[in-house]
């Protein structure tokens, strides 16, 4: 960098008005693209709008006798009535999100071979894990509703 | 300094009178870099538009008001999208008043009104895109002129609309015209229109002989001074989308306060007030399309002004087309007021 | 040239930092997913200090759009509210139905007593049908005063024989007669669906809110977010007791006292009264079908009105009717659950009119009197029926004047 011949007694200024303006010049648009890329992050990242709970109404809870196992094709669950009382198990794989088929015994998945038994234990993988139990209960005329 | 890529875009050097701010009024730049912007905020709304009937103006709304930076976006895209509009008309009018329609450059100019055509009907489908109230009248009106047609009016407004009424439909297809079936050509061509400018000699000035300055800048200079442009014009459309936000009402459909006078977007407000008059088939379409190839044939008609007398402002030869020009735009100025005036 | 690029940039970080300052500081938006429509609405940003309307529309579960309409998601005050349904009042008529319509809300079942818009609108309060009559009547453009034509056309499509089958709307430009034009013009200022006549003592708006919006003696300015059924008398003085209409130059006279008090304020000075009536609210004698009609359009408010002394306090052969609640469902119950100062319960005894309606806010007590809550004010009365009393009133002559000339209150 060419320092300006200074007079003799005078410190040297390392840059010139020239180099510094052009400095200044690029510091305030490196600035400038900064501030656009932030906003830019900030109008990509926007959190899409809450989908709000959804419930399912599955009818009276008299209609599902004790070791009754009823799969509900609307809510995508199979309703399982034991001795513990109501459990409802979703029927999306838990591997990859695929609807279960029920088959004899239990549960495969056509994308990928997951089985699971009717009880929603896994059987063979890819899964890794058993069918994902939804919170359910009674409401106050008696009918069953599922929350996921 | 080794030339970049947007050195190599341009001539090596040029004759200095060609990028003189008051012969160009830099408008051709302006529109590519107000093009350039419109297309970069218009890809991010894509992001977030829904384009069905339900779900449009609610997602503007969104767009506008819930995302952060939405609105800005929004306001950015309106504001570049009507600078366009007026840069790409300033650049017309210089053009003509200063005669640079003539031979050789008679086809770009043919490729500039093509493109100034395109920059209208692209206006006006993103100003359907809102789906709002203040929209309705225009998108009714507007594909009503296309049935107007005698012959071929029904396939038009088919064309158009896709069906036999204003729905779903209508929307994806002005959705995919103004995105994708609008936007391409009007690229396409607007290179195409850069290119002809090189190739037909530049930007309008005597030949080398007759110049009267021999001075030239060269590229680096060239790139030097469209940037500081850009930054000007980039400055004074972040103040204007921060300020002045772009207009949004009720979606179609719901209850309206207050029936206000419709009014056509402001680009077509001229046709507006002739619609007053009379037969829509005159009024919107006949002479609306025969001013238009007025206008286009200009150079074809009118005597071009000499070599010599290029380079500057109100070549005497270029009288008649200056005439004529002017008489076309003012009637389009005042009418544009009238419609205006009318409703306020 | 290198300092105009810099004078630029710094221009563009000017517009950059007051674009980034603006969003950043904007209000952050307020979201709220009402569990009847499921659909987020953004009102709160601007409207979080507004109270809550009355406690049977709790805003978690009906927001503010179901009601008001409006663009839920904007967030500019002028786009927010072009779409607003019957703008700040979205009770009016002419809206009433999509605001506060529907099978689950104020348009369902006569059955259930809860079809209070299709009654509404054929009440006389509404329709204005009994004055429209009259005058046309008096001046001869109909032959008797059976009711023709309201403020707006409306129908009924089970009409009782002492009822109106329907209405045609009252079209001032079709009269001839001056008197008529001129009542138009000036005497049509107190029905619900009309503007209010300017001042504080007209002071209401219009549709269900003229009178269950308490709004009498505002400047109708402030925010007036209030749904009750504790209507004051005050509310109902917007339209009644304000003046008369003079016939023979077809105006409007208002009374010129200047009423301090609650016995002066409540009635005209002309008016005959008793204690109870003055003391009490309008509507603790008045039942809704009174108010807000039965379903059936009359051509006279001595049609629609009918509680008189007697419904409370008998004659002397009879005690007043009576019913013991059995039902959880009473429609007593329901009307007393909104007023909670009421503990009305199951097995209490009220007393009904003669048309059945139930006067919810009374007792029979143990000791054979009875007890009333008035609604707005809250106080509690205990009152005796006439039956074994000193009263010598016949049985036959139960209109309100026979009572007023032994119990009339001197003012």
């Amino acid at each position: 960098m060419p320092a300006m011949p200074s007079s003799d007694n005078l410190p040297t200024t390392p840059v010139n008005r020239r180099d510094f303006l052009a400095l200044a010049t690029r510091g305030v648009l490196a600035l400038n693209g900064l501030l656009g890329v932030g906003m830019l992050l900030r109008f990509l990242s926007h959190p899409p709008a809450p989908s709000s709970a959804n419930e399912v109404d599955l009818g009276p809870a008299s209609n599902f006798p004790i070791g009754s196992q009823t799969v509900m094709a609307q809510a995508n669950l199979v309703l399982l009535h034991t001795e513990a009382g109501f459990q409802a198990l979703s029927l999306e794989c838990p591997h990859l999100g695929c609807l279960l088929n029920p088959e004899p015994g239990g549960f495969s998945c056509p994308c990928h071979g997951s089985r699971f038994d009717s009880s929603g234990a896994l059987l063979r993988g890819p899964a890794s894990k058993n069918l994902k139990p939804l919170s359910i209960e009674q409401n106050h005329e008696g009918h069953l509703i599922v929350r996921y | 300094m080794r030339p970049s890529f947007f050195h190599h875009l341009h001539p090596p050097t040029i004759p200095a009178r060609q990028a003189r701010l008051r012969y160009t009024w830099g408008a051709g730049g302006f529109s590519v870099f107000l093009l350039l912007a419109v297309i970069f905020s218009g890809l991010l709304e894509v992001f977030f538009y829904v384009p069905t009937p339900e779900q449009a103006p609610l997602s503007i709304q969104s767009l506008t008001f819930l995302i952060p930076y939405g609105g800005f976006v929004r306001n950015l895209h309106y504001w570049s999208a009507q600078l366009l509009v007026l840069a790409a008309g300033l650049h017309l009018v210089r053009v003509i008043f200063t005669g640079a329609y003539a031979p050789p450059r008679r086809f770009n100019y043919l490729l500039g009104i093509g493109l100034f055509v395109a920059l209208l009907l692209l206006d006006f489908t993103g100003y359907i895109l809102r789906w709002d109230q203040d929209v309705q009248w225009a998108l009714v009106t507007g594909t009503n002129l296309l049935k107007s047609i005698p012959g071929i009016g029904q396939w038009l407004y088919a064309l158009v609309t896709g069906g036999d009424r204003l729905g779903a439909v209508t929307l994806i297809r002005f959705y995919g015209w103004h995105i994708f079936g609008l936007m391409l050509p009007a690229v396409i061509i607007g290179v195409w229109h850069l290119f002809r400018v090189r190739r037909d000699g530049g930007i309008a000035v005597p030949p080398p002989a007759q110049r009267q300055d021999a001075e030239r800048i060269n590229r680096t200079e060239l790139v030097r001074r469209e940037a500081l442009a850009a930054l000007f014009g980039a400055a004074g459309l972040v103040f204007l989308a921060a300020f002045f936000p772009a207009p949004l009402a009720a979606p179609i459909g719901e209850p309206d306060a207050a029936k206000q006078a419709a009014l056509a977007p402001w680009f077509f407000l001229w046709v507006q007030q002739m619609l007053r008059w009379g037969d829509p088939f005159l009024f919107g379409v006949l002479i609306p399309v025969g001013w238009l190839a007025l206008l286009a044939l200009l150079p074809y008609f009118t005597p071009a002004p000499s070599a010599v007398e290029l380079g500057r402002w109100f070549p005497p030869s270029g009288r008649a087309a200056q005439l004529i020009f002017s008489a076309l735009a003012v009637t389009v100025l005042v009418f544009s007021l009238w419609a205006w005036l009318a409703a306020a | 040239m290198q300092r105009t690029r810099l004078v630029a940039s710094i221009l563009l970080l000017a517009a950059m930092a007051i674009s980034i300052w603006r969003v950043e500081t904007a209000p952050q938006p307020v979201p709220l997913a009402p569990t009847l429509t499921r659909q987020t609405e953004y009102c709160l940003t601007c409207h979080s200090e507004l109270a809550e309307i009355s406690p049977s529309h709790p805003i978690e579960t009906f927001g503010c759009v179901i009601c008001h309409g409006g663009e839920r998601l904007a967030l500019d005050a002028d786009l927010a509210h072009s779409s607003l349904r019957g703008g700040r009042n979205p009770s009016d008529f002419s809206v009433v139905q999509e605001s506060c319509g529907g099978e689950d809300c104020h348009s369902g079942s006569a059955a259930q007593a809860r079809d209070h818009i299709p009654r509404v609108l054929r009440s006389i309060q509404a329709t204005y049908a009994g004055a429209i009559a009259n005058m046309r009547y008096t001046f001869g453009a109909q032959e008797d005063l059976s009711a023709r034509m309201g403020i707006f056309a409306i129908q009924d499509p089970n009409p009782t024989s002492s009822s109106v089958p329907g209405l045609s709307a009252f079209d001032p430009s079709q009269e001839t007669h001056p008197s008529l034009i001129a009542f138009s013009q000036n005497c049509l200022s107190c029905h619900l669906s009309s503007e209010p006549l300017p001042g504080k003592e007209y002071a209401r708006l219009t549709g269900c809110a003229a009178c269950h919006t308490p709004t009498a003696g505002t400047d109708l300015e402030q925010p007036l977010h209030r749904l009750t059924t504790a209507i004051p008398y005050t509310q109902c003085n917007t339209c009644h007791n304000r003046g008369n209409y003079e016939l023979r130059s077809m105006h409007f006279q208002a009374r010129s006292d200047q009423p301090t008090n609650r016995l002066d304020d409540y009635y005209q000075p002309i008016a005959q009264f008793v204690r109870c009536e003055w003391t009490l609210d309008c509507i603790d004698c008045h039942t809704r079908q009174e108010a807000m009609g039965d379903g059936h359009i009359y051509s006279s408010q001595k049609e629609a009105e009918y509680v008189r002394c007697y419904t409370c306090h008998g004659t002397l052969d009879e005690l007043p009717l009576t019913r013991t609640i059995s039902d959880p469902n009473d429609l007593a119950l329901r009307l007393a659950f909104v007023n909670p100062q009421f503990d009305l319960q199951v097995g209490d005894t009220i007393i009904i009119t003669d048309r059945g309606e139930p006067l919810w806010n009374t007792r029979r007590l143990p000791d054979g009197s009875y007890e009333l809550l008035a609604k707005a004010s809250g106080q509690r009365f205990t009152f005796r029926a006439v039956k074994g009393s000193a009263c010598q009133q016949s049985a036959e002559q139960q209109e309100s004047s026979y009572c007023h000339a032994c119990h009339a209150v001197e003012r």
